[in-house]
């Protein structure tokens, strides 16, 4: 009897701490940004995913940093010009390669 | 999304005798060292399509071309995308026409530099 007493509290115990982590994760999420670099792997790309990683890691900034080389992903966005830079499913920069200024100043 | 269609240069100068429009998408500085021999062409450098799009014909097959058929993708999709239905990507772009004897002008040597195209697909004449 008393085990299961002692089993029950045990697995009441890990029901609150994974719903804890449930919550803590969604909000996580709900605040990180998605940002985007849109291009075909010429060096502005490179430059730019570059700028926007070192941004993020300086400023510990909550966002995922994703590279699409896929043209038909790119072309999704209907840009002609690379590199490109989305926010949150928002086009912030086509065609250039942002200064790290820029950058900081579109991820506050 | 539908997949853009790609034709090889072969295919591309038949369309030509048929009265398909090139559209070159390189810059003027590209185009002025070489570039296509053709009746039905124009040139619309990538970073103005978007405000001269009006003067390609809806009506026509046209064909987007450039130096290795990269941009060219871009702009086809940008065409579908504004309601083209008849435009096609030209594969290996002037670097392939070139090395296929098609007609051209200007100085082909000009291209040799930037001449590496390897293309191993079975689908490319």
């Amino acid at each position: 009897m008393i085990y299961l007493i002692v089993n029950h509290k045990k697995q009441s115990d890990k029901k609150i701490y994974l719903l804890n982590r449930l919550f803590a994760i969604n909000k996580i999420k709900n605040m990180s940004k998605t940002i985007k670099i849109l291009g075909t792997g010429c060096p502005k790309c490179k430059t730019t995913i570059a700028i926007v990683e070192e941004v993020v890691n300086e400023n510990n900034i909550n966002a995922s940093v994703e590279k699409v080389e896929d043209i038909m992903e790119i072309m999704k966005y209907n840009v002609l010009l690379t590199p490109v830079l989305v926010i949150d499913e928002e086009i912030k920069i086509k065609g250039r390669v942002p200064s790290k200024k820029e950058v900081e100043e579109l991820l506050k | 999304m539908k997949l853009a269609k790609e034709i090889c240069p072969t295919t591309t100068l038949g369309k030509v005798h048929k009265g398909a429009l090139i559209v070159d998408v390189r810059k003027e500085e590209e185009v002025a060292q070489v570039t296509f021999d053709v009746p039905n062409y124009i040139n619309i450098p990538i970073d103005e399509l978007e405000d001269h799009i009006n003067e390609i014909p809806k009506d026509k097959e046209i064909v987007m071309v450039c130096l290795s058929g990269e941009r060219s993708l871009k702009t086809t999709y940008f065409l579908m995308n504004a309601g083209y239905e008849n435009v096609f990507n030209m594969r290996d772009g002037i670097i392939k026409w070139v090395a296929k004897g098609f007609p051209t002008k200007g100085d082909v040597a000009s291209l040799q530099s930037i001449s590496s195209c390897d293309c191993s697909s079975s689908n490319c004449c």
